[in-house]
């Protein structure tokens, strides 16, 4: 024993081990397993219960314990009826001797054990076992708490449904609980009491535990034994008494929860809660709330399903609403305590949001708790005045406490939503209120205010547009208010924005009561909005205005030199160069430039008239573009870093020339007020200066293709001459991601002006082509990256791109452009790569679009008469290669999969192809494919079949029936595979 | 503390216990932290691996001693006697396995046989993974015996400190207590997809909202 003690040291957490190596750590540990493993059944029961008596290590009894518990347990051994007669005396003595003093995982373990025992020889083998255990009157705290933890064992090894438990275990259970029904339960219960009555004050703890394990036990005993004159008041008394510890009045409150959540019948069920109620005066208080928050609100959930079951009608569901009504109080208490160790607030929440759910049309009662509940969300929705100062600068606290708050209210806001809906005009005077307050008061807190702000913000995503165009309820009232508001905190972050936003929330107001659009403007102007100290409000709030603008439109023009003068710093300083001063970084969409995008929305109104229009469009553009030139001028003289405060003050001007645009369309500006037409044509000539003397400043250039963007779209066909010597330029160090940005301009060109890019695309094409395939060469794919990384990414979007690109062309009357001379060189590489890609690439959206792309590409080259093709060879290209490889072994190939939904989409393509070629190919294309089909192994029958189905003009039958041609095919590979 | 092989240091240090299931990614997890590096191959850990972790709060520094235990009886060790004298503890269950979630109240219950009243905290790791098998709305058990749930990744480092940061403030009794410095992790070998994750998150808060089923046979397919 004394090496295995040894061993047992060195092996865990004890002094001894600290001082060990890992070698001899090892070795203690391998010792005691094989002591464990090797040692005879009967010699390792007595090896432990010697260790037991003898060590005076806790780690060695620990062992001992949880040997002598694997071996009954896991290995079925001490199987010997005298073995397992000494280890239960041996036990059982140990137990009722046992002292509170001795360490709690030491105590737990020997229940655990014992508790196994009840398990195998309960009562058929040793029927005493809880009537040794059952502690005699007045009970001790050693040999109760030793009971108790037996108990809390068994339930937890054996009786609890929360643990997953097979077969077996279930039917131990039930045969160990109905003995114990039978023979001790009653006596048990008493114990309980004792315990309650006689260590409640000399040892808490122990009658703690005591009452933990009657907690436990009463789902499935007689609930009388503890729902009774006698011991309700008890715990009543223990959960309430100032000089009850905390543990004990817990255990008190669990064993009432236990009562209160027996489950019974519905009206069995009111007469014990009206029995709860009843023994505890006061029992409903915000006192109790506080005190026993888990029981009152298990009692108000359990009242609330006894009404739901039994209906308002019925005589016990109405007392049983009652019963709930009366309790509320104390739930509104436990649910503003605001004490999470104490109180589930979710389980608050939900008994709440049920409690709403039953209301239809809430009595003046109701009402009145409505209002409470409306105080409750307001509570937990919150801020801690603590993270006030972070929330401000929104550092790394700040940052998570306001993600954990967004958490935290969703349900909360689920609930209010549904107070509102039951109770609208409830709730509307309920945010009048705090907005009045908080009015009314300089010292009012930024916490109170972001609240009443945050919950009027919500109303109004819950009441109808309709209702917020009217001014339905208060809202004509709270709108105008919120508008003249300014809170004494309004320089806090939060307050300013979420105050931005519900007046953006409730637009449409404004939009129908013109009279109250300066105050909005000025709210968007002065410093609670893009004048407000901090850039991220100020930025929030160009982006609101920008928004405003678009809604009310004309409704602003009277305004519009106000806008713009309180505009012009705001505006100026965007573009200032001296970025030292702009240390911060706007990682989102929110940068500023929406302030630009405003004003042009503004000036691009079209009840504006021309001149000013003109007046206003010349005051904005020619200082930016001035500011162009100069700086243009300035580093051509010194030269242009990629990070300088003059590249990035670029940048910021073309981006601001951006946003403008987007007030702009081309019927305007190309239509009606070609005067402002020429005005972005000369805009545009500047900017391309820059990219013709910069073309390598990469972040610069990709602001110049968004530019590229706007003007191809305002300024249409008008534009075309600029863009050769564009694109030119776009085209030096131009790597994958550069690469894919100019397909993006190029496509759109495509699309909007057809084949008037004829001529443009001719000339830019073979550049396009040869950069390609450069960058596109099947080694970039195939060996270089892997596939997650930067590179891969952008290679794979650029491919995307660019197949994009060429079925543009095919769609677009552009397919010429490839015949043309200076193109011919590369055709006969695409075409071989649009081949390969449409039969095998394993991006299918990539097939489906190589192969619409052919199609296109048929119908633009061939005609019925050979002798009129455009493109000679295309014709046998087509049937002899495109034909075979994509429209019949592709899909042979297994891979290809008639259950993905862009695979059934390629293969609709696939189709129209064989219609198409058909059409313009006739029976050169059928004799070949038939051909095909057979050596394919395609019965004789089919192939007539296909020809059948292909003449005819149903593409669904057509479709169907070649979808079940492939699958027998499959399967008659699959045959010949065996016979080989 | 006594440790094995372990210096003592002078700032307060605890005795953390680390369990659940094998494969959910106990020893991954408690070595993305700058003491190990993330391995990609499963290794079972042998009986026990105690890995000392520093974090630094406003109030100074502090260490958890991470008993990394076997998720797996075969391999034996002393099992629940290394949770002795355990001060605070995470299980941790894998979101794509619905049996390590299963198995959560079996190791929470060990767990409080041995160290009675300590803060547990219930990490529901690989929430990278696309497929997850436990929704976070099944998630429930942390609300029946007042845990913390958090969702983590350990292989993108996805909320890490979390855990650690709750244990701490428990342990220190203050809920205000903060990190001040990031301690220095693993690079993450994933980026989680954040769009997919707030998604859960937001399942989970929603969850929140939702009664507790009587048992967890809705689990069982």
């Amino acid at each position: 024993m004394d090496d295995l003690e040894q061993a047992i040291l060195l092996a865990s957490d004890s002094p001894a081990a600290a001082a060990a190596s890992p070698a001899v750590r090892a070795e203690a540990l391998a010792y005691c397993a094989r002591a464990r493993d090797e040692t005879p059944p009967s010699s390792l029961l007595h090896l432990c219960l010697y260790g037991l008596a003898s060590s005076p290590h806790a780690h060695v009894h620990f062992w001992c314990l949880q040997t002598i518990h694997d071996a009954l347990l896991l290995r079925r051994r001490l199987a010997l009826p005298d073995d397992l007669a000494l280890l239960r005396s041996s036990l059982l003595s140990l137990a009722v001797s046992s002292n509170a003093a001795s360490p709690p995982f030491l105590r737990n373990k020997l229940a655990q054990l014992l508790a196994l025992l009840v398990r195998f020889e309960y009562p058929h083998v040793y029927p005493s076992y809880f009537l040794d255990l059952i502690p005699p009157s007045p009970p001790l705290p050693g040999p109760t708490d030793m009971f108790a933890r037996v108990l809390v064992s068994l339930d937890d090894d054996l009786l609890s449904q929360d643990y997953p438990r097979n077969a077996e275990e279930a039917s131990d259970a039930g045969r160990v609980k109905d003995a114990m029904r039978a023979q001790c339960v009653p006596q048990i219960a008493r114990h309980w009491h004792e315990a309650a009555v006689s260590l409640r004050a000399a040892d808490p703890a122990v009658a703690a535990v005591a009452l933990d394990a009657a907690r436990r036990c009463i789902s499935w005993i007689d609930v009388s034994l503890v729902a009774n004159d006698v011991f309700v008041p008890l715990l009543f008394d223990i959960a309430l008494s100032p000089g009850s510890v905390a543990p004990l009045a817990a255990a008190a409150v669990g064993c009432l929860s236990a009562v209160a959540a027996k489950r019974m019948d519905a009206r069995a069920k009111v007469a014990l809660l009206r029995s709860l109620m009843s023994a505890q005066k006061g029992f409903g208080s915000p006192d109790s709330g506080l005190k026993m928050a888990h029981l009152v609100t298990a009692y108000a959930v359990e009242a609330l399903e006894c009404y739901r079951k039994l209906g308002s009608s019925d005589a016990d569901g109405a007392a049983a609403l009652e019963m709930l009504e009366e309790v509320l109080p104390a739930v509104f208490a436990a649910a503003e305590s605001g004490d999470d160790d104490e109180v589930d607030s979710g389980s608050v929440l939900e008994f709440l949001s049920g409690y709403v759910s039953t209301m239809k049309a809430p009595t003046e009662k109701q009402l009145g708790h409505l209002g409470q509940i409306l105080e409750v969300v307001r509570m937990q929705m919150s801020y801690d005045p603590v993270y006030r100062g972070h929330l401000d600068v929104l550092d790394k606290i700040g940052k998570e406490e306001e993600d954990l708050m967004a958490e935290q209210r969703k349900d909360l806001i689920a609930l209010f939503r549904s107070i509102c809906r039951v109770a609208p005009g409830a709730t509307q005077l309920f945010i009048r209120g705090l907005l009045v307050t908080a009015l009314s008061s300089a010292e009012v807190s930024v916490e109170d205010v972001e609240v009443a702000l945050t919950l009027f913000y919500r109303l109004g995503e819950i009441v109808g547009e309709e209702e917020i165009r009217t001014g339905a309820g208060l809202i004509r009232e709270l709108v105008p208010m919120l508008l003249s508001a300014r809170f004494s905190c309004h320089t806090h972050r939060l307050v300013a924005l979420v105050y931005l936003d519900t007046i953006s929330r409730y637009i449409k107001f404004m939009q129908e009561n013109d009279q109250y659009v300066p105050h909005l403007l000025t709210v968007f102007l002065d410093e609670r909005g893009i004048h407000h100290q901090n850039a991220h409000v100020s930025c929030h709030a160009g982006y609101l205005l920008m928004r405003a603008i678009r809604l009310l439109k004309a409704k602003l023009v009277p305004y519009l030199d106000t806008i713009l003068q309180s505009l012009q710093d705001a505006l100026v300083q965007f573009t200032a160069t001296d970025w030292a001063n702009k240390d911060i970084k706007f990682s989102s969409s929110e940068d500023g430039s929406q302030i630009f995008e405003a004003v042009g929305l503004l000036i691009g109104i079209e009840e504006v008239s021309p001149d000013k229009q003109v007046q206003c469009l010349t005051a904005l553009l020619n200082p930016l573009c001035q500011q162009i030139e100069s700086l243009v001028m300035d580093a051509k003289a010194q030269g242009l870093e990629e990070s300088s405060p003059r590249a990035i003050g670029l940048q910021q001007i073309i981006v601001a020339l951006t946003m403008i645009s987007k007030g702009f369309n081309e019927r305007l500006v190309m239509g009606s007020r070609p005067t402002l037409g020429v005005m972005f044509k000369k805009t545009l000539d500047v900017v391309l200066q820059v990219l013709i003397s910069f073309p390598n400043v990469k972040p610069l250039r990709s602001k110049i293709i968004s530019f590229l963007h706007r003007m191809v779209e305002i300024l249409g066909i008008s534009v075309l001459p600029c863009i050769p010597i564009a694109l030119r330029q776009l085209l030096v160090d131009n790597e994958a991601k550069d690469m894919s940005e100019f397909l993006y301009l190029i496509n759109q060109i495509i699309c909007k002006f057809k084949s008037s890019a004829n001529a443009l695309l001719e000339d830019v094409f073979p550049a396009i082509a040869s950069h390609l395939s450069v960058i596109l060469s099947h080694d970039a794919f195939s060996n270089g990256f892997a596939s997650n990384t930067e590179e891969m990414r952008e290679l794979q979007e650029l491919e995307k791109r660019f197949y994009a690109f060429l079925l543009h062309i095919a769609t677009h009357d552009l397919s010429t452009v490839l015949l043309t001379p200076s193109c011919r060189h590369y055709l006969e590489n695409i075409m071989q790569l649009l081949l390969i890609t449409s039969c095998s690439h394993k991006e299918i959206s990539h097939r489906k679009t190589c192969v619409q792309t052919f199609v296109n590409l048929i119908k633009d080259w061939c005609s019925s008469s050979e002798i009129e093709d455009k493109l000679p060879g295309f014709r046998v290209f087509m049937i002899e290669k495109f034909a075979t490889g994509c429209c019949l072994q592709s899909v042979l190939d297994k891979s290809f999969n008639f259950r993905d939904g862009i695979s059934i989409a390629l293969f609709g393509e696939i189709m129209m192809a064989q219609k198409v070629m058909y059409e313009r190919f006739g029976e050169n294309f059928v004799v070949n494919f038939v051909t095909k089909l057979r050596e394919a192994h395609c019965p004789p029958d089919l192939a007539e079949q296909y020809y059948q189905k292909l003449q005819g003009n149903d593409i669904k039958a057509f479709k169907s029936f070649y979808e079940s041609l492939v699958m027998k095919i499959r399967q008659q590979q699959n045959g010949s595979l065996v016979f080989r | 503390m006594a440790l094995p092989n372990q210096q003592t240091v002078d700032y307060p240090s605890f005795k953390l216990v680390i369990v659940g299931d094998g494969g959910t990614g106990k020893t991954t997890f408690v070595k993305r932290h700058l003491t190990g590096e993330f391995e990609k191959k499963y290794e079972p850990t042998i009986g026990v691996e105690v890995h000392p972790l520093d974090f630094f709060t406003n109030c100074g520094k502090i260490r958890f001693y991470c008993w990394d235990t076997a998720g797996q009886e075969k391999f034996g060790g002393l099992r629940d006697g290394y949770y002795i004298h355990g001060q605070c503890a995470i299980i941790m269950f894998d979101v794509t396995s619905r049996l390590t979630y299963k198995n959560v109240p079996t190791w929470h219950r060990d767990l409080c046989r041995v160290c009675e009243n300590i803060p547990i905290v219930l990490c529901g790791n690989k929430v990278d993974v696309k497929n997850r098998q436990v929704k976070a709305k099944q998630v429930t058990f942390h609300r029946k015996k007042n845990l913390q749930y958090y969702e983590v990744s350990a292989k993108s480092n996805y909320n890490f400190e979390k855990p650690f940061l709750y244990l701490a403030r428990k342990l220190a009794g203050d809920g205000n207590l903060h990190f001040v410095e990031t301690p220095a992790l693993a690079p993450p070998d994933v980026t989680i997809d954040l769009a997919a994750q707030q998604q859960h998150e937001a399942e989970l808060a929603a969850a929140a909202a939702q009664p507790l089923p009587d048992d967890d046979d809705d689990l069982i397919e």
